[in-house]
């Protein structure tokens, strides 16, 4: 345990306290709210910069910053196990840039009740801190919850249009999947001869005692479904649109953004390596559907008319190309995962961000009831563009949605080719709907009801306080960006160790080879795809 | 010097002066104007001393690597085939860029302009000097990119705005095959590196494949506008001129050619499609031409058409001789007179662009031939460059477009293909004849508008660069031109000799000023309206339309695609949103009315649903084993 641990510990508890106290303090003036909000998102930020920045682990586990507190439940084998390691350092960082953006952002919002919705955004962001900082995985689950909750009430509090049915939709399929993703994890445990409920302890279990691979297969299922779920994979998506169309900008943000990300997550730092040949197994399955999210979910996407939903179901759309990478099952695959996630955990978060920016000049968020925007906009119709471009993956801005869909389509390739020329198009279909909304937002003459619109009230260009956060998440995307290695070189470390993990596994069921699949399994792994 | 700096200062010269543009000299036109010149000026010394001292160093950064072998990379691959196509850019570039002080004098958006342009220079370079694959692949959309703000300069205008989204989305579906060879090449060599994979493609040709060769050329299709997506470039004449002239006719368009020749190992296998592509958009866009009223248009199709004439090479030359220079620099002999007819068709047709603008920007941006003419009283040196560049795409022999078109009707006499050669000849006679037409009607006869009536010569700045490349459409054809700096290009492009040459000679005589006569005797500039229209109005009908390539695609954008995306989006309402999710809404309610009854709350009704779910689902996770 060093200094850093404590930061570590401090990124969940400093937003933490800060909620507290607003839910307890009473009624506090604006002044004392507002500055326990700033810095209680401007905490966990710095503080993640610095734990990348200094990341460099030693431990054999490949985790850094490890710090270990009792709770009172270690006869369940579960404690507050944080630390860091090559796979959750970025997402960590992603939590505390668009943590920290968002939250500058709900800082400038008309809000009423600001204390409370501060508050609940400040429970959010302890909870995203903790989902990547935990080795255990109770509290991994348990912070998802955290930062779960308050996104229900803050839409069905604060929420715009249909917030109540909306609210209620998310509610019942999020529940349903985390109550899925719940069992799969813990079904994991209790295959395991794991000591505790963490995932060093399980890891090291399960190189000297694999779970047997029907067993896998039922695991795996059920955390493709919940984990699916909760990423509102293709048809599992419905929610989503509607959801983020109904949620206040912040909110979107963070869960589109960041919170989405933990199944995605779980994917990648439990399930790959510890029920693999349930990966493998359900493999086709889960391309087919995230095929659907990219291909249905894409065309889907070219229909909206309503900016929020168009962003909403983009969001979707992206979430497929991840879980291709997770299909793969491969370095390759996972690593773009990773780099998908960051890069649209970003760009996400602008495109909510720049879209409520253009609703507070146009009120209103159909795109035909726009236009010409550019001629009282200029600055915001450069940044919205290139926040579109970015997130359909043109290098430059989005130099690293690049690399993540790269990294992706490559790993893809080697697993099935048919399956990449389907992923690729994509690349033509988010061109289609990107450039056709920022045509009709922002060029053009202007529409009969916005040049009503502009008689009746004075339209300003994008203001430095609505730059702030705009520029923190564009300076992490071009810098992450250009230079990559800055995450891949520790990720990729993480990854070969992972899956030097399922090799070993599989030698060890060298022994017992009747189960079916194993065998396909093992050169498909071996081959290092 | 280290070429390492020098690389890299080329690299941030053009990037430094956009960010600067943007940041801080956005309303500060004049002065982003001249930034920007001066930039492109220095930005030219460093590259021509690139080209000409070669000085020694590499320089390469690692962006990640990945698993083994999965490495992107950020590198320079600098040879004589580069340096060749870097001498273009930087003088079509440099001449455009103070062609655009004066005839971008008044625009609101200069200082947008000129960033844009730098944007360009730097995606272009990347292209040009790139080592691998996937740095192409990156520059390669950024080139789009940059065109596709230029395109949009006049957003105010919805043709502007909606030929930029088509410029972007139809070079994105050629991106498409580009990325999936990319990843094809990959999978089979191990590599993105270009020099390495010259060596292992070398060592093991098994690899090669058609599909491979074929993925890969259609980026050259959506990028050098080649049939079917050449629909993109005659829209792209939205942009200002200058943008059309270099971006749109000189140097992006002639990338896939560039990017051709670099990887022609790969594309072996694909010659002859490559080879029929180029020819048939080569006789099309020449056809087509005869259609279209406005300058811009007639010349974006006449590039259509030369750009078809270099695939065309490509495919043709590809099978004979390669020929080895130096360590790293082969070099078919297709590649290299498709790069040789770039080089001087870059020089004649960005002179006739920048000349188009000089017009146009002295009849106030009219850009209808049949409202111009008259002009060669008041504007002698723009109608005595015009005719130069006219004679050199016509072939007029010993003019720089008569060696290398030249050259491409020798390989293709050479070859099997004599359909090929037959088609290829033909349609220089009628470039001869469309480029006549196009000169007579603009410059002769009456002027037809009030505009063409007080059009006057316009002032040093767009005077000076069409001199520049007047006098290197006469003389950028010859050996002596190029010296020894490219030999591996230019050493490996065969001579015709004897009675063959004498027949381009003559004919090259005969189709250029045979098609000024012809022109001036059909389309006769004292009338007000197009010959053939009158003559063969529904030929010109159906030529106006493009032949109908366009209506095409809009009815399937609007009827096929857009109707089915609205489709799919009803479904989804529909199905998942309205029977699954709705559906289970109303099963909730009425669970909820059932455990109202007894627990008295609607809570209860969503803890059976989930136990349900849970079951549900489990047992299906159960059931697939």
């Amino acid at each position: 345990m060093t200094n850093y641990s404590i930061l570590l510990l401090g990124t969940i508890l400093v937003p933490l306290v800060a909620a507290l106290v607003m839910l307890g303090g009473g009624s506090l003036s604006k002044a004392t709210t507002r500055s326990l909000a700033t810095v209680g998102f401007s905490f966990p930020a710095l503080a993640s910069l610095i734990l990348w920045i200094n990341f460099q682990p030693t431990d054999s586990s490949g985790y850094d910053y490890l710090i270990v507190l009792p709770t009172g439940l270690e006869r369940l084998g579960i404690t507050l196990h944080l630390g860091l390691n090559g796979i959750s350092v970025p997402l960590f960082f992603l939590a505390g840039i668009v943590g920290l953006a968002a939250g500058l952002y709900a800082l400038q919002s008309e809000a009423e009740r600001p204390q409370q919705y501060l508050m609940l955004i400040l429970f959010m962001q302890s909870g995203l801190m903790g989902v990547f900082a935990s080795v255990d995985i109770f509290f991994f689950y348990f912070f998802h919850e955290l930062a779960l909750i308050p996104t229900f009430i803050c839409i069905g509090v604060w929420g715009e249009r249909d917030r109540h049915s909306a609210a209620m939709e998310m509610t019942i399929y999020l529940t349903l999947g985390a109550m899925l993703s719940l069992l799969g994890l813990l079904a994991i445990y209790f295959q395991s001869d794991a000591s505790a409920f963490n995932m060093i302890a399980l890891k090291e279990a399960i190189t000297t005692k694999p779970i047997e691979g029907g067993v896998q297969n039922v695991i795996f299922g059920l955390l493709l479904f919940g984990f699916g779920i909760l990423v509102s994979l293709f048809p599992f998506h419905s929610w989503a649109p509607r959801g983020y169309a109904a949620a206040p900008t912040s909110i979107a943000m963070l869960h589109a953004g960041v919170l989405k990300k933990f199944g995605l997550y779980g994917f990648v730092q439990v399930a790959l390596p510890l029920v693999p040949l349930g990966a493998v197994h359900w493999s086709n399955f889960l391309a087919w559907l995230a095929l659907g999210s990219v291909v249905i979910i894409g065309l889907i996407t070219i229909a909206q008319r309503d900016l929020k939903m168009m962003v909403g179901f983009s969001s979707v759309m992206h979430m497929g190309y991840c879980f291709l990478g997770v299909a793969c099952v491969s370095i390759l695959g996972a690593a773009g995962v990773i780099l998908t996630m960051v890069a649209h955990g970003l760009t996400i978060a602008l495109l909510f961000l720049l879209g409520h920016v253009v609703y507070r000049r146009t009120e209103t968020f159909e795109m035909a009831d726009m236009g010409g925007l550019v001629r009282q906009a200029p600055a915001l119709a450069a940044i919205f563009s290139t926040a579109v471009l970015a997130s359909i993956g043109l290098p430059g801005p989005g130099l690293l949605n690049f690399f993540g869909e790269f990294t992706v389509f490559t790993a893809l390739w080697d697993f099935n080719e048919a399956f990449a020329f389907l992923a690729v198009l994509g690349v033509i279909i988010s061109a289609v709907y990107g450039l056709r909304a920022v045509a009709s937002i922002f060029f053009g003459p202007h529409s009969e009801t916005f040049a009503k619109h502009l008689k009746e009230n004075a339209v300003k260009d994008i203001t430095v306080a609505e730059k702030i956060p705009t520029f923190i998440l564009f300076a992490a995307l071009v810098v992450i960006g250009l230079w990559p290695r800055s995450i891949t070189d520790d990720m990729n470390r993480a990854l070969e160790a992972e899956f030097k993990t399922i090799h070993a596994m599989l030698a060890t069921l060298e022994i017992q080879p009747d189960e079916e699949g194993i065998e396909i399994a093992r050169t498909a792994i071996t081959q290092n795809r | 010097m280290n070429a390492a700096f020098l690389y890299q200062l080329l690299f941030l010269l053009p990037l430094l002066t956009a960010a600067v543009i943007a940041c801080f000299l956005r309303t500060k036109h004049n002065l982003a104007a001249n930034f920007s010149v001066l930039s492109g000026l220095i930005f030219s010394a460093i590259a021509l001393f690139l080209i000409y001292v070669r000085p020694e160093g590499d320089w390469s950064v690692t962006w990640l690597t990945l698993g083994g072998s999965f490495e992107l990379k950020f590198g320079v691959l600098f040879n004589d085939l580069s340096a060749l196509m870097l001498l273009v850019l930087i003088i079509v570039g440099f001449l455009v860029q103070v062609f655009s002080l004066g005839y971008m004098k008044d625009d609101l958006g200069k200082a947008r302009f000129f960033a844009g342009l730098s944007i360009f220079m730097f995606a272009m370079l990347g292209i040009v000097l790139a080592d691998n694959l996937v740095m192409i692949f990156i520059f390669w959309e950024l080139v789009g990119f940059s065109s596709y703000v230029l395109i949009n300069h006049y957003f105010d205008k919805p043709s502007a705005v909606s030929a930029s989204k088509k410029a972007f989305i139809v070079n994105r579906i050629g991106d498409f095959g580009f990325l999936l060879g990319i990843l094809f090449v990959y999978w089979q060599f191990g590599t993105f590196d270009l020099v390495e994979l010259e060596e292992r493609a070398r060592l093991s040709p098994g690899y090669l494949s058609t599909g491979m060769a074929l993925l890969l050329f259609c980026g050259v299709i959506g990028k050098s506008a080649q049939m079917p997506l050449h629909v993109w470039l005659p829209d792209a004449m939205e942009g200002p001129t200058p943008i059309s002239a270099l971006i749109h006719a000189a140097t992006m368009v002639a990338a896939g050619i560039y990017f051709s020749a670099r990887v022609y190992f790969l594309m072996l296998p694909g010659m002859e499609v490559i080879m029929w592509v180029g020819t048939i958009t080569a006789v099309f866009a020449a056809v087509v031409a005869f259609g279209q009223n406005d300058i811009k248009k007639i010349l974006a199709f006449s590039t259509l058409s030369q750009l078809g004439y270099m695939v065309a090479a490509l495919g043709l030359g590809a099978a004979s001789s390669l020929q080895r220079h130096g360590e790293h620099a082969v070099i078919s002999t297709g590649a290299a007179v498709a790069m040789y007819h770039l080089t001087t068709h870059a020089f004649f047709k960005a002179l006739l662009f920048l000349g188009s603008g000089s017009v146009i920007h002295a009849c106030h941006h009219e850009q209808d031939i049949y409202k111009m003419g008259g002009l060669y009283g008041e504007m002698k040196i723009t109608s005595i460059t015009f005719g130069i560049g006219v004679l050199a795409i016509g072939g007029f022999p010993f003019l720089a477009g008569f060696f290398s078109k030249d050259s491409i009707l020798h390989l293709a006499h050479e070859s099997d293909f004599n359909l090929v050669s037959y088609l290829l000849f033909g349609t220089t006679a009628l470039t001869g004849l469309y480029m006549g037409r196009l000169f007579v009607v603009t410059f002769f006869g009456k002027p037809r508008s009030a505009h063409a009536e007080r059009a006057k010569e316009n002032g040093p700045a767009i005077v000076l660069p069409l001199v520049i490349l007047g006098i290197l459409s006469v003389i950028g054809g010859y050996e002596w031109f190029f010296g020894h700096t490219f030999e591996a290009v230019i050493g490996a492009i065969p001579n015709a000799e004897g009675p063959f040459k004498m027949l381009m000679i003559i004919t090259g005589l005969l189709f250029s000023v045979g098609g000024l006569i012809v022109g001036w005797l059909v389309w006769n500039p004292s009338k007000d309206s197009d010959t053939l229209e009158n003559v063969a109005p529904g030929l010109f009908k159906a030529l106006v339309a493009k032949l109908y390539f366009d209506s095409i695609y809009d009815w399937y954008v609007k009827k096929v695609q857009d109707r089915g995306a609205l489709i799919l989006g009803f479904l989804d309402q529909l199905f998942i949103t309205g029977l699954m999710v709705r559906g289970t809404a109303e099963i909730i309610g009425l669970m909820g009315i059932v455990s109202r009854s007894l627990h008295g709350g609607n809570i209860g009704g969503y803890v059976y649903w989930f136990a349900i779910g849970v079951v549900v689902l489990g047992a299906i996770a159960f059931g697939v084993l």
